[in-house]
């Protein structure tokens, strides 16, 4: 009986089989069904920025007729082709169509005619079409700006706050663009081709990663042996908890790392009579920065990686020693800062604190701790050896995750439950949000007048990005100031002469992660942070992380600038 | 009958004054003492970050932590005290806890530096709305001093 049940299970499998891999032949381009005969006109289209135009409506007429003779979209390179079953006997109007760009018609004359019947195809040449400031380019501007406002007041959740935006969008495109053409801001299909999957599934999987290695008490641990290896002098105590959370924050996330840390070392400064936030305010600086030198350290760096396809070891590469120079110049300004609250002697915890720690920073299980480190450590060597061969981050990610739950057996609900999906909602609503300035054109205005700014200046385009975006992401939530910036920057970098390397990606890295430092909204591990300290009577007010968290930024942001200079 | 006194804390130094108080009233009546602690970890809500793992359990162990150096200074003093750490609402888990071990004294103190919704006032009011509710006799307290009494 149960054989028979195998029997069919393994039939049903590969009967499953079999339809994927014919599903998938059918699908492949080369065997899509092609027009094959006909004459064929064909062209591009690109905006302004030279970015190509896909899902234009193209139609052919004769100028005297309201049908057309023939019609079709551009694709994703912005290419078209109209397909004639008979030739054309006179001069003909092509005709682009498209939300957010001026319809705009061009005339094939006769004498062009001749050419297609002579050899079946007639290529147009690129187009350039014109943006439309519309109704839709306002309301999609103000549904940004309204998102970015709630998050920062922090009036609501982010998610449901980038939640709204979404479906402000697309109420307005489906409800208004009823009434009104001009109100039509996008389709839900192009609102959805926004969303970034490697995105979505790169940070699904580390975070059930993160859950596995972190529950099994390891930064407690490291916290507690800070504490005896710096055998209770204040200011060395915080420069290595400083260095725990900055390669924590690489390799993990700074929120978790925060909020792991945060109660421990709250723990260790309070039975030392220190100020704990002479420890924490480092802490919570040095994580924001520590991030930057790998890809999956800060979220930023997750959007500007699958963006722009910058892998795992160029951000190695080209930000870690950056990072190095970046944490010691904070490091000095810090023990400078906090000079009077870590003056204090050596020892003070008395026998039963001291016990207490120890027991709140053991290892809770060192089984389960060894074999995540194993994973976690192939998961990074995949990241590294991926690339040669093109394997997605997000892949490797996952399959970190899933050999996790292989070995580990964890309780699997747990581990989904793990899985934060009202992070993962956020990162989709906001693709889509960002994704609506950006079909308005939006970002393409604010690419061309920042590229009227900087000219052909590569420094001074690295200049702006870095402290521009590091001065408004002292205030403004990061991610979706980065997720906006990123379409500018890919302009920037193929407008300004050189910028070809990357650098301005690299640069957005930097300001959007250091600015995080300047204020405690500046940054999701900044609030978390706080909300800790506060439930032990030590709030972090504006006015105190500022005082510490501007000089910090300022001086961030210039060594940054000034390595990627020497770098680039 | 014990006179049972509680003290609820946040443990950090703003609170020490207020725990001295505390721990010397509770000397003076020869009374029971208990900090209480209450986490709440409502300040995550409006964050959209991964929250991967119980950060609930790690503030009860700060929790723990906090009311072992309160413990140590009632000791000092001379007062044996015991702890209670608790999750939620601050004004539920208090009412739960006086009814649960019979508290008789509530010495309640504002935060030396007022934060969220723990201020003054909103001390004071908790203070009347919970003796009348309660029975048990209110003292609060600000940076040591005993600034209002409120009986049953």
């Amino acid at each position: 009986m149960q054989n028979k049940t195998q029997r069919l299970r393994f039939i049903s499998l590969l009967v499953l089989v079999a339809f994927i891999l014919t599903g998938s032949i059918l699908i492949t381009p080369g065997y899509a069904q092609q027009p094959t005969e006909g004459y064929f006109i064909s062209g591009q289209l690109l905006d302004p920025q030279d970015q190509p135009i896909n899902e234009a409506f193209v139609s052919a007429a004769l100028p005297q007729d309201t049908e057309p003779m023939a019609e079709t979209e551009s694709q994703e390179d912005g290419t078209w082709v109209l397909v004639f079953a008979n030739l054309p006997q006179e001069e003909i109007n092509i005709t682009f169509e498209r939300p957010h760009f001026q319809t705009t018609t061009i005339t094939v004359r006769e004498s062009e005619l001749i050419e297609l019947s002579d050899a079946g195809i007639y290529r147009v040449g690129t187009l350039v079409l014109e943006r439309k400031i519309d109704a839709s380019f306002w309301i999609a501007t103000l549904v940004f700006l309204a998102v970015l406002l709630v998050i920062a007041l922090e009036l609501l959740h982010s998610t449901t706050a980038a939640l709204a935006g979404f479906s402000a969008v697309f109420l307005v495109s489906y409800v208004g663009g009823a009434f009104d053409p001009d109100l039509f801001i996008m389709s839900f299909e192009t609102g959805l081709s926004y969303i970034n999957w490697d995105v979505i599934f790169l940070v699904m999987g580390m975070m059930i990663i993160i859950a596995v290695i972190e529950n099994t008490g390891i930064f407690q641990w490291l916290a507690f042996q800070a504490y005896r290896l710096s055998g209770g002098r204040g200011w060395l105590l915080v420069l290595i908890l400083m260095a725990i959370t900055a390669v924590a924050s690489a390799l993990l996330d700074n929120f978790t790392t925060m909020l792991l840390m945060t109660p421990i070392s709250l723990q260790i400064a309070l039975a030392l009579s220190i100020n704990p936030l002479a420890f924490i305010i480092p802490e919570v600086l040095a994580s924001n920065v520590g991030g930057i030198s790998t890809l999956v350290g800060t979220p930023t760096n997750i959007l500007i990686g699958a963006y722009a396809g910058i892998g795992f070891n160029d951000f190695l590469v080209n930000q870690t020693v950056g990072v190095i120079i970046a944490l010691v110049a904070m490091g000095a300004y810090v023990l400078f800062h906090y000079r009077k609250e870590l003056r204090t002697s050596a020892g003070g915890i008395s026998p039963k604190l001291y016990e207490r720690l120890e027991a709140n920073a053991e290892i809770e299980d060192t089984s389960a701790l060894w074999k995540s480190i194993v994973v976690f450590v192939l998961v990074m060597v995949g990241f590294v050896l991926g690339e040669q061969i093109h394997l997605e981050l997000a892949v490797t990610a996952i399959t970190g995750a899933v050999i996790l739950l292989i070995w580990l057996k964890p309780d699997v609900h747990g581990m989904i439950k793990a899985v934060d999906w009202t992070t993962l909602v956020f990162f989709m609503a906001l693709f889509v949000v960002v994704g609506a300035i950006q079909e308005v054109g939006l970002l393409s205005i604010a690419a061309d007048r920042m590229a009227r700014l900087i000219g052909e200046n590569l420094a001074l385009g690295v200049f702006v990005i870095v402290f521009g975006v590091g001065t408004v992401s002292t205030v403004i939530a990061n991610i979706p100031l980065a997720a906006s910036m990123l379409p500018i920057v890919e302009f920037l970098s193929g407008s300004i002469p050189g910028a070809s390397n990357k650098v301005l990606y690299y640069a957005l890295s930097m300001g959007a992660a250091m600015g995080g430092n300047g204020t405690l909204i500046g940054g999701e591990a900044n609030l978390v942070t706080a909300g800790i300290t506060e439930q032990a009577d030590n709030p972090i007010s504006f006015k105190s992380f500022a005082r510490v968290g501007l000089p910090v930024t300022y001086i961030t942001l210039s060594v940054g600038l000034i390595w990627l200079l020497i770098r680039f | 009958m014990t006179n049972t006194l509680l003290c609820p804390t946040r443990g950090g130094e703003a609170s020490y004054p207020n725990q001295d108080q505390a721990i010397q009233m509770a000397k003076e009546r020869d009374a029971h003492l208990i900090f209480l602690y209450v986490s709440n970890v409502h300040f995550l809500d409006l964050i959209a970050a991964p929250k991967v793992f119980d950060i609930e359990a790690e503030l009860d162990e700060m929790g723990e932590f906090l009311l072992v150096m309160a413990q140590e200074r009632a000791a000092k003093a001379g007062v044996k005290a015991d702890t209670i750490v608790r999750r939620g609402e601050f004004r539920e888990t208090l009412k739960e806890v006086i009814d649960e071990y019979k508290v008789t004294t509530v010495v309640l103190g504002a935060a030396g530096k007022e934060t969220g919704r723990l201020t003054q006032d909103y001390i004071d009011t908790l203070s009347q709305e919970l003796c009348s509710e309660t029975g048990a006799e209110f003292i609060v307290v600000h940076q040591g001093e005993i600034v209002k009494f409120c009986t049953p």
